[in-house]
């Protein structure tokens, strides 16, 4: 099977800090992998490199067999890969509803979009009552269930999710990874990043460790959850 | 008071009001997605008037590249109005293209953005002077048929007010009308609203920003040539630096208004435009020094401006 990304030797900089050395993963189609690991260890900087937000120094992406590297963000969205970003980032200043709409800002089925306006509004029906609420105005669990579905409104093949666990309470959390499982059943690829290794390991397929810039373990998540080193760093 | 100069001084002041607002909005619009003022934004403004008089077909002065020559064609002057708000929206676009996107792509500091805009203000003008030359301009009359003076009232109690001053505040409310439901209600609009609170985040949903400030810029120069042609009908197009003063004006507007919020542009221009045509006739000459005494006056109580948010800032 072709894998639906790969990420090879990734090297990013940020001025002469080095965030990223030489970090190889891969995403089979229908899987979940999680990528875990302490502050600052480059789990955003590997996703806003997939976003297309910020651009490596060396090492390729490739999505579907095609590089991205020459990609604009939003034509990354268009290829079927959705970002939720870390800290959320819904538009404050604009309604719930409107949100979800620019979700689908790169789809033109319009008969569609309304239709899956329904489905986010049925699989997160605390949204359906905030639909006109302004949403900044919404609390921290209801806002990241927001970012997800917005970006579900673009119908993607990939959805990468950065540490949907921030600062939320554990019942909330629960609601979210099995929202991320269900959604996988459903067809979605998913790439997780959380520095809460325990769930994510519970939910992934597959995991990578990163520390300072480097993969220092990959492999199956149940052997990764068991492996004495990761329990020692990462699991308490 | 009577009735009659109570109702000159509202027409007067929407006429004057509903201008700076829309000019004022082409500043808001830029300010809103880039976090600068772009000061060519009043250049554009001279160059739309020059624009719409040249396309209703009307000889150029006796100085200047052009001189006494027309163009081969004249239209009428709604379609000229839309011409010239046209080419001052394209030129509107190759300012961002030319001296904003080349240091937004480098990170530059706004700054230096500020000081470009400066630099094709002034570069916009020599143009203008070298191709029109330095003296004013009067438009022909655009009203055709129409008397000078229409009266709304009835002949006991008359409400006379000059056609012109109607058309001017009628189209600046048709045009304030026009963006307040395009940016509010149309996805494009939305996603306008999406890149003026946060770029990344709205290029993560699909939207491609750099052409989104392209539509901006566009906007902003087509309502700018807009205003510079209704103020050129009002009074006439004062010459090259037609736009600066006025710039000064549009800056005070969306000051008081508060930066970056459209209603308070608006709210702004319609405030100072009745404010100035308060002042009577014989202190005429103080006009202007209004705008700056409410600017003043306000930002007094309200540094944030009438609507602005309680901080300005950019993140
Ligand atoms: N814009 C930036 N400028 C300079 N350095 C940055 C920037 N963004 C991240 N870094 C640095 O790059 C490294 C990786 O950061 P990154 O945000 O990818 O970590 P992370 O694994 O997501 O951490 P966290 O779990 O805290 O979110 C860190 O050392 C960080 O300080
Ligand atoms: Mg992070």
């Amino acid at each position: 099977m072709a894998a639906l990304l790969e990420i090879h030797d990734l090297a990013v900089y940020y001025g002469a800090i080095q965030a990223l050395k030489a970090v190889t993963i891969t995403v089979e189609p229908g899987e979940i992998v999680t990528l875990i690991g302490s502050n600052g260890a480059g789990k955003t900087t590997s996703l806003r490199c997939i976003s297309r937000l910020i651009n490596p120094r060396a090492g390729d992406i490739i999505y579907d067999g095609v590089s991205l590297l020459r990609r604009r963000p939003d034509e990354v969205v268009r290829q079927g890969i959705a970002h939720v970003p870390e800290g959320r980032r819904i538009l404050s200043r604009l309604s719930v509803q409107d949100n979800l709409r620019l979700g689908a800002y790169s789809r033109h089925d319009r008969a569609a979009v309304r239709g899956d306006l329904d489905e986010q509004y049925v699989r997160f029906p605390i949204l359906a009552q905030r639909r006109s609420q302004l949403a900044g105005t919404l609390s921290g669990g209801e806002q990241q269930m927001l970012a997800i579905a917005r970006a579900l409104m673009s119908r993607p093949r990939l959805l990468l999710l950065d540490e949907p666990s921030l600062g939320l309470a554990p019942i909330i959390v629960r609601d979210i990874f099995r929202i991320i499982r269900t959604l996988n059943a459903e067809g979605v690829t998913v790439l997780l990043v959380e520095q809460n290794a325990q769930l994510a390991l519970q939910t992934a397929h597959r995991g990578y460790v990163l520390e300072t810039g480097e993969v220092i373990f990959a492999g199956a998540a149940a052997q990764l959850i068991d492996d004495e080193r990761v329990k020692k760093a990462y699991l308490g | 008071m009577n009735l009659t100069a109570g109702f000159q001084i509202i027409v007067n002041g929407m006429a004057t009001g509903g201008v700076y607002a829309i000019f004022a909005l082409g500043y808001t619009l830029v300010f809103s997605i880039l976090g600068i003022i772009n000061f060519a934004h009043s250049a554009v403004f001279t160059l739309g008037a020059y624009f719409t008089y040249a396309l209703l077909g009307s000889q150029f002065g006796f100085n200047g590249l052009l001189a006494r020559g027309r163009l081969p064609f004249g239209l009428s002057f709604p379609l000229a109005l839309l011409g010239g708000a046209i080419l001052a929206g394209l030129v509107a676009v190759m300012v961002e293209r030319l001296a904003f996107r080349p240091l937004r792509k480098r990170g530059a500091d706004p700054l230096l953005m500020l000081v470009s805009s400066l630099g094709v203000a002034v570069a916009i003008v020599n143009i203008i002077q070298y191709l029109f030359g330095a003296e004013p301009y009067t438009f022909p009359n655009i009203l055709g048929g129409l008397p000078g003076s229409v009266n709304l009232g009835t002949p006991g109690t008359p409400l006379v007010a000059r056609t012109v001053q109607l058309l001017i505040a009628g189209v600046s409310l048709v045009i304030l009308a026009l963006l307040t439901v395009y940016i509010n209600y149309t996805n494009t609009g939305k996603a306008l609203r999406a890149v003026a609170e946060d770029a990344t985040t709205a290029s993560l949903l699909g939207i491609n920003t750099d052409r989104l400030v392209l539509l901006t810029f566009f906007l902003s120069g087509f309502i700018g040539g807009i205003a510079g042609t209704l103020v050129g009908l009002s009074v006439g197009i004062t010459g090259p630096y037609f736009g600066i003063a006025f710039g000064l004006k549009g800056l005070s507007v969306i000051i008081l208004g508060g930066l970056g919020s459209i209603p308070g542009a608006v709210l702004g221009g319609i405030v100072i435009g009745i404010g100035e045509n308060l002042v009577p006739a014989e202190h005429v000459g103080y006009k202007d020094a209004v705008a700056f005494a409410l600017l003043f006056i306000v930002l007094l109580v309200r540094p944030q401006g009438l609507l602005g948010r309680t901080q300005i800032q950019k993140v």
